[in-house]
């Protein structure tokens, strides 16, 4: 493949810590934890929920009554995204694509379309509930919000489900399948999760979770977009280049064991510096093993890294599986920043970005 | 793209047969797999139809594997029964792309139904299932290190997973891939439909006149994805060239189709344009073909566009009427059946095509398998959320 030379021309976020860059900038530089008590309607537990988020003024009412909550995110960040990038993507036809990772989109709606319909059976289905069931409804919905017609794919791939989605934009723009790319992580906090990872003893039960501090983790909600373009496309329509994109690696184990995931994720981390070495480390553990592990010998397999920054002990897991970290990474100062990604199973990822200084 | 990607290994579980060849035969036997529901007790429910999949006990199983997975292993499998020869290879230049199914969808949906009668299941079981572990098991399976792609695009999902497979292959950046999807039923899906009142209580009847919705299906099929040159030289047997492939957003309804097919037909457009296909080239059209009274014309009005005058003489076979709809997986059964036809020369029917709707006015293969010349074809599959994909392929005629 060539090089990478991929520019992120704008970003918009959605996050426990509030709305847009600003505020994720403020609670980044402040190390302010997005953690509380959880909504009544999520049930017990604790998380970073969004509490503060309002998609007044950008998702007209008539629309926002038939979207799920990660619809929603997904809707406020690319709206943002857009904004930022200074991009009408509905001028742009099936020249813009629409790249979606998440670990938790659909399952909202699949439990607020089954639980009605387990107590009622047939009238308690209801037909507006279950076209959000599938993962790709953001996506869908999001398409029609601002006239995406290109290509689309939604990626499932874990807590870093977002990496694989930026790998799919990848091959697309350099295939020439599109000339530009929202590339979107999003997940929604839901009841049944909130007690799934409560009565499966994975979310921490005191404190905040704490990388390396097998406490276990604390799960977030959210959506991050990036608007992604090749670096001379950019250039030529006189966008202003937040990060250039010049590494992003997937690697796997033999098996889903500690050792295979972390071979995995430093070969990933090493595919993605190619001999260079960042300024900045965005690392992507969360406080439980799984993760955390994955993540332990880095520091050692890839000398001279810098000491890491941990954005799920802010904002918590899945969040956006992935787009968090990638968020983070934009919150730096200018220069390298490699962004580290692991996940429970399956693929290990890792990318480095190189911050732009703002003009 | 520069490398020629060919099939060399194709696996089918379906409702007609566990295996590749006994699907085949079945299918051009004019037989199908829609029969009385029997997996799932859904107390009120007025359709009461689906193509099930009885897999004997211990087949393709796996620790705590789905039923999903349990398809998905044994039809990679079969795929890989003519995998001799690639030992050697990088297993991180092996990758594996699969299109989402319900998997893990019914120990969630158990779960909860525990807990609504005031049990307490176990909730490590439920949190553990999404559908990248049949995406891991393919891989753990097939020894791949490379890139793993779970798609969850709902009914085009796994038609997209081969196009992804297709792009890493063709750009270099892969040896092997292993795509496909696997499809099993649950209550979530069959209510869902059912709810939207998209479900035939009969029998599904593609491109009819008095069509009345689709039947839910379960199936797998799983294809080896290699470069032509490294096919050719170990000798394998080449199923079908992989040409290319489209997608499309239609940005017009959460899940109607755009009524004249706009995306559908940019997305035909776009994998003939990859394909560098001309359309008087295609001689069938693996259909979505869902007989839904939406899906069916606009499918018809988007080849028309796509196609222009060659419209007029391609085959068009819905293989929904023999599988139902097996939704994530959909994409992969109607890569199958256009690879088994272009290799075969022989188009598989649209059964209960009896009184065609005069909106689906292409010849649909009604009732009757057809020999004919086929070169190339393309296969469509469709999705909630506008999501259209289309995949171009090529008759293998030899080097």
């Amino acid at each position: 493949m060539k090089a990478l030379d991929l520019a992120i021309t704008g970003t918009g976020l959605v996050l426990p810590c509030g709305d847009g860059l600003e505020a994720a900038r403020a609670a980044w530089t402040a190390n302010t934890p997005a953690f509380a008590d959880l909504p009544e309607a999520l049930g017990p537990g604790r998380g970073a929920a969004c509490t503060a988020f309002s998609p007044s003024g950008v998702i007209p009412p008539l629309q926002l009554r038939r979207l799920d909550r990660p619809s929603r995110f997904a809707w406020a960040a690319a709206h943002q995204a857009f904004l930022d990038a200074g991009l009408e993507p509905r001028a742009m036809g099936d020249r813009i694509a629409l790249a979606v990772g998440t670990t938790t989109a659909g399952s909202e709606a699949s439990e607020a379309f089954m639980r009605p319909y387990l107590l009622r059976g047939p009238e308690g289905a209801s037909p507006m509930v279950f076209p959000n069931c599938v993962a790709n409804a953001p996506s869908g919905h999001v398409a029609l919000a601002f006239g995406i017609r290109g290509p689309s794919t939604t990626q499932l791939d874990r807590e870093n489900a977002c990496f694989s989605a930026l790998d799919q934009a990848r091959w697309w723009l350099e295939g020439g399948l599109a000339d530009a790319v929202v590339v979107i992580g999003v997940d929604g906090l839901f009841p049944l999760l909130v007690e799934l990872l409560r009565r499966a003893r994975l979310a921490a039960r005191r404190g905040l979770p704490r990388p390396h501090g097998a406490t276990g983790f604390l799960p977030g909600e959210g959506a991050q977009a990036f608007v992604v373009e090749p670096m001379a496309s950019a250039r030529a329509r006189g966008a202003r280049v937040r990060a250039r994109l010049s590494g992003l690696a997937c690697a796997c184990g033999p098996d889903d064991g500690p050792a295979a995931r972390q071979e995995a994720l430093a070969r990933a981390v090493s595919e993605s510096l190619e001999g260079r070495l960042p300024r900045a480390w965005i690392a992507g553990a969360n406080g439980h093993p799984r993760l955390d592990l994955a993540e332990a010998r880095l520091a050692r397999d890839v000398p001279g890294l810098p000491l890491p920054c941990h954005p799920k002990a802010l904002w918590g897991e899945l969040c956006g599986s992935g787009g968090q970290l990638l968020a983070a990474a934009l919150l730096e100062a200018p220069g390298p920043v490699l962004v580290s990604a692991p996940a429970s199973f399956g693929p290990q990822a890792a990318a480095l970005l190189e911050v732009l200084p703002s003009p | 793209m520069e490398r020629r990607v060919v099939i060399t290994g194709l696996g089918f579980v379906s409702s007609l047969a566990l295996d590749r060849e006994g699907t085949w035969r079945a299918m051009l036997a004019g037989r199908h797999g829609i029969r009385d529901l029997s997996k799932l007790d859904l107390p009120g429910e007025p359709a009461r139809r689906a193509a099930e999949v009885d897999l004997p006990e211990g087949a393709g199983a796996g620790p705590r594997a789905t039923f999903c997975e349990r398809m998905a292993r044994l039809a990679a499998t079969e795929a890989q029964a003519g995998s001799r020869g690639l030992e050697g290879l990088d297993p991180r230049r092996a990758g594996v792309f699969q299109g989402a199914g319900t998997s893990g969808m019914p120990i969630a949906e158990a779960y909860l139904e525990g807990r609504l009668r005031g049990g307490q299941p176990r909730a490590t079981e439920a949190v553990y299932q999404t559908p990248a572990v049949v995406t891991e098991a393919l891989a753990r399976d097939l020894g791949a290190l490379g890139p793993r792609s779970t798609v969850m695009n709902a009914c085009s999902s796994s038609l997209l997973a081969l196009g992804q497979a297709y792009e890493r292959l063709a750009g270099g950046a892969l040896d092997i891939a292993l795509a496909g999807g696997a499809e099993g039923l649950c209550r979530t899906t069959y209510a869902g439909f059912a709810s939207l009142k998209a479900m035939d209580p009969s029998p599904c009847r593609p491109f009819s006149r008095d069509r009345a919705g689709l039947n839910l299906g379960e199936a797998s099929a799983q294809f080896i994805l290699e470069p032509l040159a490294q096919a050719l030289g170990r000798g394998a047997t080449i199923y079908a060239e992989v040409l290319g492939y489209g997608a499309s957003l239609d940005a017009h309804h959460p899940t109607a189709p755009h009524p004249e097919g706009d995306g559908a037909a940019r997305a035909m457009e776009m994998a003939l344009g990859m394909a560098r296909l001309d359309p008087g080239e295609v001689d069938l059209v693996s259909a979505h073909g869902t007989a839904t009274p939406a899906n069916d014309g606009a499918e018809t009005a988007a080849i028309r566009r796509a196609l222009g005058a060659a419209a007029a003489r391609v085959s068009v076979t819905s293989s929904k009427s023999q599988f139902g709809h097996t939704l994530g997986a959909a994409g992969a059964v109607g890569a199958a059946v256009a690879v088994l036809a272009l290799r075969d020369q022989v188009v598989s029917p649209t059964l209960r095509l009896e009184d065609p709707d005069p909106a689906c006015d292409l010849d649909c293969t009604p009732l009757q398998p057809r020999e004919r010349r086929l070169r190339a074809a393309l296969v469509n599959a469709f999705a909630f959320g506008g999501n259209n994909v289309c995949l171009a392929l090529r008759r293998w005629e030899g080097a």
